[in-house]
């Protein structure tokens, strides 16, 4: 039984950050109906931003967060600007080329300027656990999922609430109707892209610590933000959540049960599932 | 005219067969490494290996020109890498590759094109055991890895069970095998057999379910990162065995010695050691003040390697059929004491190497085992996480 709670545990933490990925594709497609294909790169930008500040200035991965946030935010609103903007239009399988070709670039110039090595951010707690109920609860995985938790907090709050959250909203539910109430669509699109970047950027932040970094290190996770966004319903925030941590605990269960060489098949055999029973998946409407 | 085609046809062949004459081309060597990529923190010590052999056989005038290929750890750009040296570069010799799977993927390669190649440190046993002519193995396959660490844990306690956490490629998949079928033998119980996909970031569902069957020993085959994160994620859910078994590779680099954290008190196997021959101190000696950092096992391979193709290709110049005569039948004494590759045990073209334990303790590598060799006293049973 402990077993079982233990990896239900370590599912749910994980799948947090999992969900984090997902929520900032999923506001991109929603806000812009872009398919990001670049998104685990962004994330990969990210810890090697994190990984930088803190071989160079020693500082702490999470609290990096305050400077690695905004940082890819400036760049996603950039890519947007100068890339993606002249895009919107066109057919959708020119946007999936180009987010494409934009991932293979920031992967390839990291490769370039950082080498294909494996870098290991060590910190006093990479190792570290508290003990609860006779579980071990794991330090860096428990700071990545209180801060996930706070940011999606924050993320439902300003869209809820605030004027700016309104429209972006407003926009994507209907990016004509919003334009003509005179909510300005091509700014709500550099800010959704640069929020979903600076997320996507943040997920690569809580990694670190845990994980290895190095070039290619984004392709899994865009796959896995695929999957988490289409599970949950494209565009749904609530869906991208549910479906990521649906997705960390399906991964962590299968491989304590079935087999750990084969926890990715059983996470893909249930995704297709619900797929067959919920076309539109778990949160989503399905698009007239 | 005939007579020109003679004398040119003489000239040729004496140039042929004295291929130390002044004024002739080097003789060139293929080097293919995993030089980005994964496991490109290994390819670098060995780089640094070849580059103290091309110096040494400078010194005694053998004249080689190494022309390198990077493999990126794929088997399919190490095959490109192999046709390019064979058919484009028409090398005489090759060194390499690193994995297992480009390794094996190479030797199929090397036997069709019969060029001679020296792997330095590879371990799957398959490679050495095609019946190939061409292929040469200087380190010791993965059986002897699994039988020094499974006697050394024999030796030092009395543990009942094992369990197996290994990464599902050809290195992994291999040495677990040979491990599983020799505990079995030396009478323990594998309680789990865990194989993963590499570059999950999480590995503690499995790691609880091998602490939920309470292990006396814990055997791990990694590469480096991996390595790294599953001694990590072993010390955050509190995994105590008698002993954490190794298998090389991740578990035998700077970096992970570099871990004191996770790497105190863990076991691994090596191929080689600073005790294992006279001039191994002086090789650490030099490689430190050469490149800042101690030697592992998989430069001193690589400088085996190298070295063993100098001195055949002294023998038998740039002449491919020569080289390999040279290699299949000469001994070296070098670093790693004397090579000869014979045949023994369905294995051809086998260097005999032996395998000592090695254990970190306080930030250093200890060899602990066979007592032989041993330098320092092994702490068993694992005392538990500070």
């Amino acid at each position: 039984m402990n077993v079982f709670f233990q990896s239900l545990l370590s599912g749910i933490l994980v799948g947090g950050v999992y969900a984090l990925i997902g929520i900032g594709l999923t506001i991109i497609f929603g806000v812009m109906r872009v398919i990001n294909f670049a998104h685990g790169d962004l994330l990969m930008l990210g810890m090697y931003v994190t990984w930088g500040l803190f071989t160079l200035f020693n500082i702490d991965p999470y609290l990096s967060l305050i400077i690695t946030a905004p940082v890819l935010f400036l760049w996603g609103a950039l890519l947007q600007k100068v890339l993606i903007n002249r895009v919107l239009n066109a057919l959708p399988q020119n946007q999936i080329l180009l987010t494409i070709g934009m991932g293979l670039v920031m992967s390839n110039a990291i490769m370039l300027g950082f080498t294909s090595d494996y870098r290991i951010l060590t910190t006093s707690y990479s190792s570290s656990s508290f003990q609860l109920f006779g579980l071990s609860v794991s330090q860096p995985l428990l700071y990545s999922f209180l801060i996930t938790v706070a940011i999606t907090g924050a993320l439902f709050w300003f869209l809820q609430t605030t004027d700016t959250g309104q429209a972006i909203r407003a926009t994507a539910q209907d990016r004509d109707a919003a334009q003509l109430m005179g909510i300005n669509v091509k700014r709500m699109s550099v800010l959704a892209f640069g929020l979903g970047t600076a997320l996507a950027g943040i997920a690569g932040a809580l990694l670190a610590p845990t994980y290895y970094i190095f070039p290619q290190v984004g392709g899994p996770f865009t796959l896995k933000a695929f999957v988490v966004v289409v599970l949950g319903g494209m565009g749904s925030i609530v869906g991208a959540t549910l479906g990521g941590v649906l997705i960390g605990v399906t991964e962590s269960l299968s491989a304590v049960y079935i087999a750990s060489g084969l926890k990715e098949l059983v996470v893909y055999v249930l995704f297709l599932l619900i797929l067959l029973f919920r076309p539109a998946g778990l949160l989503g409407k399905s698009r007239t | 005219m005939r007579l020109v085609s003679r004398v040119l046809s003489a000239t040729v062949a004496a140039a042929l067969a004295l291929p130390g004459l002044a004024g002739a081309a080097p003789v060139k060597i293929g080097f293919i490494n995993t030089i980005t990529g994964a496991e490109a923190p290994i390819g670098e010590t060995m780089t640094n290996g070849l580059e103290l052999a091309l110096e040494d056989l400078k010194k005694q005038g053998i004249d080689v020109k190494v022309i390198r290929q990077d493999d990126t750890g794929k088997p399919d750009k190490a095959i490109s890498a192999i046709e390019q040296l064979a058919t484009g570069d028409e090398v005489t010799a090759i060194v390499g590759p690193y994995t297992s799977a480009c390794a094996n993927a190479v030797a199929k390669q090397a036997e069709q094109y019969g060029v001679s190649q020296v792997i330095p440190a590879a371990s799957k046993e398959e490679i050495t055991r095609q019946g190939y002519k061409w292929v040469f193995r200087v380190n010791a396959p993965a059986n002897v890895y699994a039988k020094a660490l499974i006697d050394a844990a024999l030796a030092f306690g009395k543990p009942k069970t094992v369990a197996f956490i290994y990464e599902s490629t050809d290195f992994g998949s291999s040495l677990s095998k040979v491990g599983k079928e020799y505990a079995l033998l030396k009478g323990l119980t594998v309680v789990a057999d865990e194989a993963y996909q590499k570059g999950s970031p999480d590995y503690r569902s499995t790691l609880s379910k091998v602490k939920g069957q309470n292990p006396d020993l814990v055997f791990m085959v990694s590469y480096v990162a991996d390595a790294i994160l599953l001694m990590r994620q072993s010390r955050e859910l509190g995994l105590k065995p008698q002993a954490f078994l190794g298998g090389g590779a991740g578990f035998d680099t700077a970096q992970f010695e570099g871990e004191k954290d996770i790497s105190t008190n863990v076991f691994s196997v090596t191929q080689w050691t600073t005790d294992s021959s006279k001039s191994s101190e002086e090789f650490a000696a030099r490689y430190q003040a050469r490149f800042g950092k101690r030697p592992t096992y998989h430069a001193a391979c690589t400088y085996t390697s190298m070295m063993v193709v100098g001195a055949a290709v002294k023998k038998g110049g740039a002449d491919r059929a020569k080289v390999r005569e040279a290699l299949a039948t000469d001994s070296w004494q070098t670093i790693m004491g004397e090579v000869k590759f014979v045949a023994y045990d369905g294995y051809g073209n086998q260097n005999k190497n032996a395998m000592p334990v090695i254990q970190y303790q306080a930030g250093k590598s200890v060899t602990v085992f066979p007592p032989k060799v041993a330098t320092a006293k092994a702490v068993y049973p694992f005392p538990g996480w500070k």
